[in-house]
C-alpha cells in the first residue's frame, strides 16, 4: 500500500429526510438509531459505491488496501432529533407458514446541517476516493437518503468529530455528550474475503465493537423524541 | 435489433410537496381499541411534525408494479404473483426453489428486481434436518423518505365514528379517528441503472434491452400513479383529496447521483434548479398537469443506463 503524500478529503452530505443507522447490538425489534454512521458504515458504503464505479476488480486490488486502513472522522449535523416509530413487523412461521404481524419500535432520526466524512487517502487516489465519496447517496438503511453536495481538500475538526472512549481526552467532562457502540473494522490488514460476504455472502464477523462519543447534548425532551445539538468537546469546561 | 427511440438515464430523484386534505396514510397504531394514532416525527428544530411512513408508500408501489408488469407480459414470480411482500424469500423452503439463484430471481421476476429481496443465510442443522442457505440479496432501486407535513402548513381534526364490535354482545363501538391535512415533503429516488442487474457487483443479468425498458417503464408509471392518486391506509373510508403537487425531478444522464434536497426548505425549487448541468437535467413543475407531463415525457423517452462499472465485467 503507498504511504506517501496523503491528504485529506472531506465530503459534506444533506441528508434531506429522515434516516436510520441502527445502533449496533440493538434489537431489530427495538432499534435505536445513530446521529450519524460510525466508521465500519463508511468503510462499507466505500466498498460498495466503488463497485457501482468502478466494478470489482478495481476497488479489490486499488482502493480496498486503503479503504481497511485510512483514518476516517466523522462530524455529525448540526442538530439531529431522534424519533421512536412503532411499525408493524410480519414473520411467517417456518412450519405453518402462518404470517404472524407483530409490533417494533425503530428510532428515526431528522438531522439540520451538513454531516461531514474525512477521509486521509494517498494523494495519488484522490480522484477516485473524490467519485466514490460524491456518489454515496444513502448511509444505513437503503431509505436514508443523502446526497453530497461538496468535496474538499481539508483537515478534520477533530473537536466536533465522533471519538473512541478509550481515546477521549481525559481532562474533559464526558457526561453531557451522547455516547453509543460503533462498529469499526476488527483490523487495518482484513482481507477482502474477510470484509465483501457482509454485502453478499457469509464469514466471521469482521467487526468490533467499541464505546464511542458524539460531539452532541441533549437539548431537549419531546415525547418519545430527543434533540441533539451539536458541540466541540473542547467547549464544555470541566 | 432492437431499434433504439430512448436515451439512457442513470438516476432519477423527486423532490416534491404534496398537499393532501382529510386522510390518514399512515398511522403508528392504535391505543387499544378506540383511538387511531397519527404518525408523528420529531424535525431538528424543534417542532413535532406529522409524517408518513416511506414503508407504506414503498409498499403500494410494489402492489402497482406487479399490475403493469402483468399488463405488459413481463415475467413475475410465484411469490410476486400472489403479492406476497417476502418476494424471493417466500419461495425459498419450496423444493423447486431451494437452489435459487441471485441470477435466476432478477431474471424471473421484475417486482424482486426493482424493489429487492432479501433471503436470509441459515446454518445447517446439527441433526442434518435441515441444510446451510447462502445469504441471496438486492437492494432496492427505488427508495421512498417519509412523507414530513411542513408544521405550519398542517391541521388534525379528531372525527368521532363507530364501528361493530367482534360479537353482536358487545354492541356498537366509539371510535376516534384523526383525519389530517396539510402539505408534505416527500423525496423518492430512483436508480434506474440498477434494473436487470446485480447490483452487490454491477453485474448485467437481464440482457434483453427491451425487458429493462418495460421494467423501467412500469416503475415510472406504478410512482406517477401514486402521487396523482394516493395510497396508503384508511383509504376506503378516507381517501385523500389531492389539491396541490410541486417540486422538481431531477435526472442524471450518466453514472452519480441525482440530487435530493428536502422540500421542507421554502427555496428547495430554486436550489436543485441551480444544480442543473449537461449531465444533470432538472424539471420543475408547480400543478398536477406539469408533473403528468414531465411524467410522460420520462416513461416514454428513456430507459435505464448501463452503469460505468458494467464496463469492468465480461
Amino acid at each position: 500500500m503507498e504511504m506517501s503524500s496523503l491528504t485529506w478529503l472531506s465530503a459534506s452530505y444533506h441528508l434531506p429526510a429522515t434516516y436510520s443507522c441502527r445502533v449496533p447490538m440493538s434489537s431489530i425489534a427495538s432499534a435505536r438509531a445513530l446521529p450519524a454512521p460510525g466508521p465500519a458504515t463508511v468503510r462499507l458504503a466505500l466498498i460498495r459505491t466503488g463497485i457501482e464505479a468502478f466494478g470489482v476488480e478495481y476497488v479489490q486490488s486499488d482502493l480496498f488496501p486503503h479503504i481497511r486502513a485510512m483514518p476516517i472522522h466523522i462530524r455529525p449535523p448540526e442538530r439531529v432529533a431522534l424519533t421512536s416509530h412503532v411499525l408493524r413487523a410480519y414473520k411467517v412461521e417456518e412450519k405453518t407458514q402462518e404470517t404472524n404481524e407483530a409490533p417494533i419500535t425503530r428510532e428515526v432520526a431528522h438531522a439540520e446541517g451538513l454531516m461531514t466524512i474525512y477521509l486521509q487517502v494517498p494523494a495519488s487516489s484522490r480522484d477516485p476516493f473524490s467519485q466514490v465519496l460524491s456518489m454515496i447517496g444513502y448511509w444505513g438503511q437503503a431509505s436514508s437518503l443523502a446526497w453530497c453536495t461538496s468535496i474538499e481538500s481539508s483537515m478534520p475538526a477533530t473537536e466536533e468529530c465522533v471519538t473512541p472512549l478509550r481515546l477521549f481526552k481525559s481532562h474533559l467532562p464526558l457526561r453531557p455528550f451522547f455516547s453509543c457502540i460503533l462498529s469499526e473494522f476488527r483490523d487495518p490488514n482484513i482481507t477482502w474475503n474477510d470484509v465483501m460476504p457482509l454485502i453478499g455472502g457469509r464469514s466471521p464477523n469482521p467487526l468490533h465493537l467499541d464505546v464511542y462519543v458524539w460531539p452532541l447534548i441533549e437539548k431537549a425532551q419531546h415525547g418519545s423524541g430527543k434533540l441533539l445539538v451539536r458541540q466541540a468537546f473542547s467547549a464544555v469546561q470541566e | 435489433m432492437h431499434e433504439q427511440k430512448t436515451s439512457p438515464i442513470y438516476e432519477v430523484s423527486f423532490n416534491v410537496r404534496v398537499a393532501w386534505q382529510a386522510h390518514s396514510l399512515s398511522n403508528a397504531g392504535n391505543n387499544g381499541s378506540n383511538r387511531v394514532l397519527p404518525r408523528r416525527q420529531l424535525l431538528a428544530d424543534g417542532t413535532e411534525t406529522d409524517a408518513m411512513s416511506g414503508n407504506i408508500a414503498k409498499h403500494y408501489h410494489a402492489a402497482l408494479l406487479a399490475e403493469y408488469l402483468e399488463a405488459v407480459g413481463s415475467p413475475l414470480c410465484p411469490a410476486c404473483r400472489a403479492r406476497d411482500g417476502r418476494r424471493a424469500a417466500a419461495l425459498i423452503d419450496q423444493a423447486a426453489y431451494r437452489n435459487l439463484t441471485i441470477d435466476q430471481i432478477v431474471r424471473d421476476c421484475g417486482v424482486c428486481d426493482t424493489h429487492g429481496f432479501l433471503v436470509t443465510a441459515k446454518n445447517a442443522a446439527s441433526d442434518g434436518t435441515t441444510e446451510a442457505r447462502q445469504r441471496l440479496s438486492k437492494h432496492s432501486l427505488i427508495e421512498f423518505s417519509f412523507a414530513l407535513a411542513l408544521p405550519e402548513r398542517h391541521a388534525e381534526t379528531v372525527q368521532l365514528v363507530t364501528r361493530s364490535g367482534d360479537t353482536k354482545e358487545e354492541g356498537q363501538m366509539l371510535m376516534k379517528m384523526t383525519a389530517r391535512s396539510g402539505e408534505y415533503a416527500l423525496c423518492v429516488r430512483y436508480k434506474c441503472a440498477g434494473m436487470g442487474m446485480d447490483t452487490d457487483k454491477w453485474k448485467l443479468i437481464v440482457d434483453d434491452e427491451r425487458e429493462r425498458e418495460r421494467r423501467h417503464s412500469a416503475t415510472l408509471k406504478a410512482l406517477r400513479d401514486g402521487l396523482l392518486s394516493p395510497q396508503g391506509a384508511l383509504t376506503a373510508t378516507m381517501l385523500p383529496h389531492l389539491t396541490g403537487l410541486r417540486g422538481v425531478i431531477a435526472v442524471c444522464a450518466s453514472t452519480g447521483r441525482a440530487p435530493l434536497y428536502s422540500a421542507l426548505q421554502e427555496d428547495f425549487i430554486a436550489h436543485l434548479s441551480a444544480l442543473a448541468s449537461e449531465s444533470c437535467r432538472i424539471s420543475t413543475f408547480e400543478t398536477i398537469e406539469e408533473f403528468h407531463t414531465h411524467m410522460r415525457a420520462l416513461i416514454e423517452t428513456t430507459r435505464p443506463a448501463l452503469p460505468a462499472a458494467w464496463e469492468h465485467h465480461d
